[in-house]
């Protein structure tokens, strides 16, 4: 194809009417659309069956129906996630939760063929409706603010006819009648921040590369998520691929690059084999490659699978890694718009900037300022884990309280257990107790507080916590990640963490705390990269909001939370036991539990591992089995002779 | 020849495939990873003989590639078992527990976390967050992924693949017979 | 030229200096152990060269340094030696101090930084880390030392400088790493019999040429 008469403008909308023709006849010949949300945690929820039964109802049965796949809604705690859009039954579309190949049979059995919706198992109607409450109206759908993953879950990510017929691709046409000085400025105006972590204003980065005298730049987009408690990038690519395509599009025009590359892990084979297919859907649409929507303007974009090391994630080091190297970190400046991949100036950008770079060229630098902080507009995007009613993915404005986070739009604590404390941002973040529940969240307000919005990763925990024991966890991680170049970070998590696990066995010597201060200020003021100068503050942040939890632990050998195995004892409550209850023998994988003389049931000290599994085996109306810290503190009730340890392969 | 000692054959076919793919690639050193990449998937490690095949179309000494491919965590240097077990050592798995089935497939299969069983059936290994934290605690049986685990759970899965062998063997055996 | 004060002293450089090498040429002595003179990047692996720059916040080291215009340094305050003194301590916890029978004895950078630092080479509340094997011997005629290896990087460095196939690399990541030769392969190791720079790059004991070794070198001439 060459530059031809016809605007990009014009182009997109030839390819945007030919895409909803073929929408609709897509849907009218089938008057059932069944929808399956199929990303990573469908899939593995078992979504993969669900749809398969699916299948094979429809192919056994003649259903006039059409079965469609999309990705990830956010709501993981529901999955397997069905969407039944059934209109000749009478009922608006239904989303139906864990629907298991049980529930698929007994769906076209009743409602299908029969009309029947099974309302029990229904958690809400698409949209409002005089019959059944409406999803939107849940706080888990209603209170959240979706601008980049509005699409996620609507659309069929393998479809670039779908994102065309919504109005994908329609931002790109625009922008390709803008001059990239233009979009730059509308960047600018819109205050859009780097969601990578460290929030870098992306139209003054964009500014500086495309300011570089260079016969090549480079767009690279950074898909490494190598945060343990994060996957919202994955999710985004796996769910709506072709947004990102568009905002790299918009961005390498914007900055004059000549080459573009997404580095993405070669863990998420799902997100890759997306992007794969959605690459080719757009070159076939002369979306990519030459003359883009018969523009002057054209790129090719590659696919780089990193190979598992979290630091890649840092610029420098994912530069060096693409270049064939060891993935090391290099000193900055030079920054990589400046000096970056083979020496040119080269724009690094998470997928969520990327991915939000789309509508705000389609609705203006204004609207986007009209969401969130005035110094932090727009979305945050949290996978929240832990002790919530309602874990998953939630978008929501900059600037929300925590409180109204876990509380409102994720259901809470479950069990009537108590908020202790939130960890945010990840290896790099930090432990947020119950003062901050009221703080906004934003870039700034998290750096104040010690923490960072890093990844996104949230996880709430419970009173039954223990934040030594979470801080041990984020640097048993990070010195394993550290690259091992720089003596701070190699040598100085390492130390942190051989402390950290003292103290969580109840070993640590007097001065220990000091020590884990002035360390970590050390590695934070010393170490060469972002890994280094971050990794202590869960440590940080936990000694200074926590500190209780510690001298616990130091002075006392006791762990406050009942969490670090070592320090605590389960032991069984002789009054409660009941006799002849036998529910937590089976349960215990190394044969702990014996019968005492009354017949009732006791735990051996010395076998168990204090895994817990006989607490959750207990019927709940005896309730009888109890953690202790220090171990000391449970009583100890001997074995009968008559019933030795039995070997663990038989219980 | 004597770069392919230890390997046996389909793995010296394997090699040979791939060293006639090199001509495709260009010799480059941006091309490294992919390349390693490439190796592992034919072969599920890094012998010798490969990193000195690719070290030598990429005209790098065998000691830069050996340093690339141990800094990353895709690459191993001795075969995986046929069932490798991998545990979510991610934040949410951690909070529910994720050590404890660990530290359970252990003690049922008698290694330690990175090693293979002598019979090469089952390898352990830990891994990051996969993405499935709302299933917490998680552990993938090859390919499988199997969420909300628990010690019996653990016990279930190796059972199952032990069966699974037991009755391919009968089945051989059978045929054998006839 | 741009005008330095490095601790009151007043010299000047030609632009594009780098701080540390112009120091030291004046005399002025920063502690250093990745610093290589010729490379085109600094490494800043060591973490030692801290100085403090008027109206520039935290220490930052002074081989990543370039002057571009006028600056005032201080390389002695307490911020710049806390930092050097704790990533000392920390080298000399995952070392095996074992002078008296180490070839680099009285010539080692390690014992003139903690005699320059005023710091004990058993650093204390750290506690010594476990390292692996006493002496590497896969390379022909080079014998490493992991355990003294303070992974400065220089003898990687200064042979891929030199030689575009080195054959030391870093190995393994973290903790973990080591400075290793993984396999040989005859015309290198001849290459690397006449050379020998990685040696003398060391700044400790970590890499020796085998006494026995030079009779390998010759048999494969
Ligand atoms: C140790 C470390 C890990 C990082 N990991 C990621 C990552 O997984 N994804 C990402 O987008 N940025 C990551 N970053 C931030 C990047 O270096 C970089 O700032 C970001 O990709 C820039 O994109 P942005 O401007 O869109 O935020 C990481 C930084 C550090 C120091
Ligand atoms: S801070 Fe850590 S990860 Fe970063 S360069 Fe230093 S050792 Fe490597
Ligand atoms: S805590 Fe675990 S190991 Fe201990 S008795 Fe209960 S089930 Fe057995
Ligand atoms: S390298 Fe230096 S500090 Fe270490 S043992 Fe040898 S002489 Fe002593
Ligand atoms: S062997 Fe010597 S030169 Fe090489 S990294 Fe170790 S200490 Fe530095
Ligand atoms: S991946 Fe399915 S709802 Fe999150
Ligand atoms: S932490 Fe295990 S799946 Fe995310
Ligand atoms: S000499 Fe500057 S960090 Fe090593």
């Amino acid at each position: 194809m060459s530059a031809s008469e016809t605007s990009p403008l014009e182009a997109w909308t030839a390819l945007q009417a030919e895409a909803q023709q073929r929408e609709r006849q897509r849907a009218t010949g089938h008057p059932i659309q069944i929808t399956v949300g199929l990303a990573s945690c469908g899939i593995a929820a078992g979504g993969m069956e669900t749809q398969a039964a699916f299948a094979e109802a429809i192919a056994t049965q003649g259903l006039p129906a059409e079965l469609r796949t999309v990705g990830c809604c956010g709501h993981c705690y529901a999955e397997p996630v069905v969407i039944i859009d059934h209109p000749q039954s009478g009922f608006p579309a239904l989303f139906y939760h864990e629907v298991n190949p049980g529930k698929v049979h007994m769906l076209v059995r009743n409602f299908l063929l029969g009309g029947d919706p099974c309302l029990e198992h229904v958690m809400g109607a698409m949209e409002a409706n005089d019959l059944l409450p409406a999803v939107n109206d849940f706080a888990r759908f209603g209170l959240e603010k979706r601008i980049v993953m509005e699409r996620c879950g609507r659309i069929d990510p393998a479809s670039i006819a779908a994102y065309l017929a919504d109005g994908g691709y329609g931002a790109l046409a625009s922008a390709l009648a803008l001059s990239p000085a233009e979009i730059v400025a509308r960047i600018t105006a819109a205050g859009l921040r780097g969601r990578g972590g460290a929030g870098y204003p992306t139209g003054e980065k964009w500014r500086l590369a495309a300011s570089q005298s260079a016969t090549e730049r480079h767009l690279i987009c950074n898909a490494d998520e190598g945060d343990p408690g994060a996957y919202m990038d994955r999710t985004l690519i796996e769910s709506n691929p072709h947004q990102l395509i568009e905002g790299m599009l918009i961005a390498a025009y914007a900055v004059g690059a000549s080459r573009a590359k997404i580095y993405i892990r070669a863990e998420y084979p799902l997100a890759v084999s997306t992007l794969e297919v959605a690459l080719a859907q757009a070159r076939q649409h002369g979306l990519l490659g030459d003359a883009i929507l018969g523009s002057h303007f054209g790129i090719e974009i590659e696919i780089f699978q990193g190979s598992g090391a979290f630091v890649c994630g840092e610029e420098t080091a994912l530069i060096r890694s693409m270049e064939g190297f060891r993935g090391t970190p290099r000193h900055r400046p030079p920054y990589p718009s400046v000096s970056g991949l083979f020496d040119a100036p080269t724009v690094i950008n998470n997928v969520k900037t990327l991915s939000i770079v789309p509508p705000i060229i389609a609705k203006g630098a204004d609207w986007f300022r009209g969401i969130g902080t005035a110094e932090s507009p727009g979305t945050a995007i949290f996978s929240v884990v832990g002790d919530v009613t309602h874990p998953g993915l939630v978008e929501i404005p900059m600037g929300v309280t925590l409180r109204h986070l876990i509380f409102d739009v994720c259901g809470g604590i479950p069990d009537q257990k108590h908020f202790k404390a939130a960890q945010i941002g990840g290896p790099s973040g930090g432990c947020l107790n119950e003062t901050f529940l009221d703080t906004p969240i934003d870039f700034d307000t998290l750096a104040e507080a010690g923490a960072m919005m890093g990844s996104g990763g949230l996880v709430v925990m419970n009173a039954e916590s223990c934040m030594v024991d979470v801080a041990r966890f984020f640097l048993e991680f990070t010195q394993k990640e550290s690259c091992g170049k720089c003596a701070f970070c190699r040598i100085g998590t390492h130390h942190l963490l051989t402390c950290l696990e003292a103290l969580t066995k109840g070993k640590a010597e007097a001065g220990a705390l000091e020590l884990l201060q002035t360390l970590s200020e050390d590695i934070c003021n010393g170490s060469l990269c972002g890994l280094g100068k971050t990794a202590p503050n869960p440590v940080l942040t936990s000694l200074r909001h926590f500190a209780e939890d510690y001298r616990a632990h130091l002075e006392q050998q006791r762990c406050p939370g009942l969490t670090c195995r070592p320090l605590i004892a389960h032991y069984i409550d002789l009054e409660k036991c009941a006799r002849g209850c036998d529910a937590c023998v089976g349960v215990c994988p190394v044969a702990a539990v014996f019968t005492t003389s009354t017949r009732k049931k006791g735990i051996d000290i010395d076998l168990c591992i204090q895994c817990g599994e006989c607490i959750a085996a207990c019927p709940p109306q005896y309730d009888a089995v109890r953690v202790v810290s220090p171990p000391a503190l449970a009583p100890r009730v001997e074995r009968p002779q008559t019933d030795p340890p039995k070997n663990a392969e038989e219980g | 020849m004597l770069m392919e000692m230890g390997l046996d054959r389909e793995e010296i076919a394997a090699l040979a495939t791939i060293r006639s793919e090199l001509k495709e690639i260009p010799a480059q050193r941006r091309y490294l990873i992919p390349l390693l990449q490439r190796v592992q998937q034919a072969l599920s490690y890094l012998p010798q003989a490969a990193i000195q095949l690719v070290a030598q179309h990429l005209h790098l000494s065998p000691s830069e590639v050996y340093g690339v491919a141990t800094f990353y965590n895709q690459f191993r240097f001795t075969p995986p078992g046929r069932h490798p077990v991998r545990v979510c050592m991610g934040t949410a798995c951690h909070v529910k527990g994720g050590d404890i089935i660990l530290e359970h497939f252990e003690r049922k299969l008698e290694i330690k976390e990175g090693e293979t069983t002598p019979d090469r059936e089952f390898s352990i290994e830990r891994v990051a967050c996969v993405g499935c934290c709302a299933l917490a605690p998680v552990a993938l049986m090859g390919d499988a992924l199997h969420g909300h685990m628990m010690t019996g759970k653990v016990e279930g899965l190796i059972l199952r693949v032990q069966i699974e062998k037991e009755k391919a063997r009968r089945e051989m055996g059978d045929r054998d017979e006839r | 030229m741009v005008e330095l004060i490095v601790d009151g002293h007043r010299m000047t450089v030609p632009p594009g200096q780098q701080l540390l090498a112009a120091c030291l040429a004046e005399g002025i002595y920063i502690p250093h152990l990745c610093h290589l003179e010729e490379a085109p990047r600094p490494a800043a692996a060591c973490r030692l060269c801290f100085v403090e720059i008027a109206g520039v916040p935290a220490p930052q080291p002074a081989c990543t340094i370039r002057v571009a215009s006028a600056l005032k340094v201080r390389t002695d305050t307490p911020a710049v030696r806390r930092l050097q003194r704790m990533a000392l301590r920390l080298l000399l916890s995952a070392h095996h101090i074992d002078c008296r029978r180490c070839h680099a004895n009285r010539a080692c950078a390690l014992q003139s930084i903690a005699r320059f630092l005023k710091v004990g080479l058993h650093p204390k509340p750290l506690m010594a880390i476990a390292r692996p094997d006493e002496v590497d011997r896969h390379h022909p005629f080079i014998d490493h030392y992991p355990r003294r290896c303070v992974l400065c990087g220089r003898c990687v460095r200064t042979c891929r400088n030199g030689n575009d196939h080195p054959q030391f690399s870093f190995t393994g990541r973290g903790i973990d790493t080591v400075v290793r030769h993984y396999a040989s392969n005859l015309a290198l190791d001849k290459r690397c019999s006449e050379c020998r720079r990685c040696v003398a790059a060391c700044p400790v004991g970590a890499l020796q040429w085998r006494r026995e070794g030079a009779g390998a070198s010759e048999s494969v001439d």
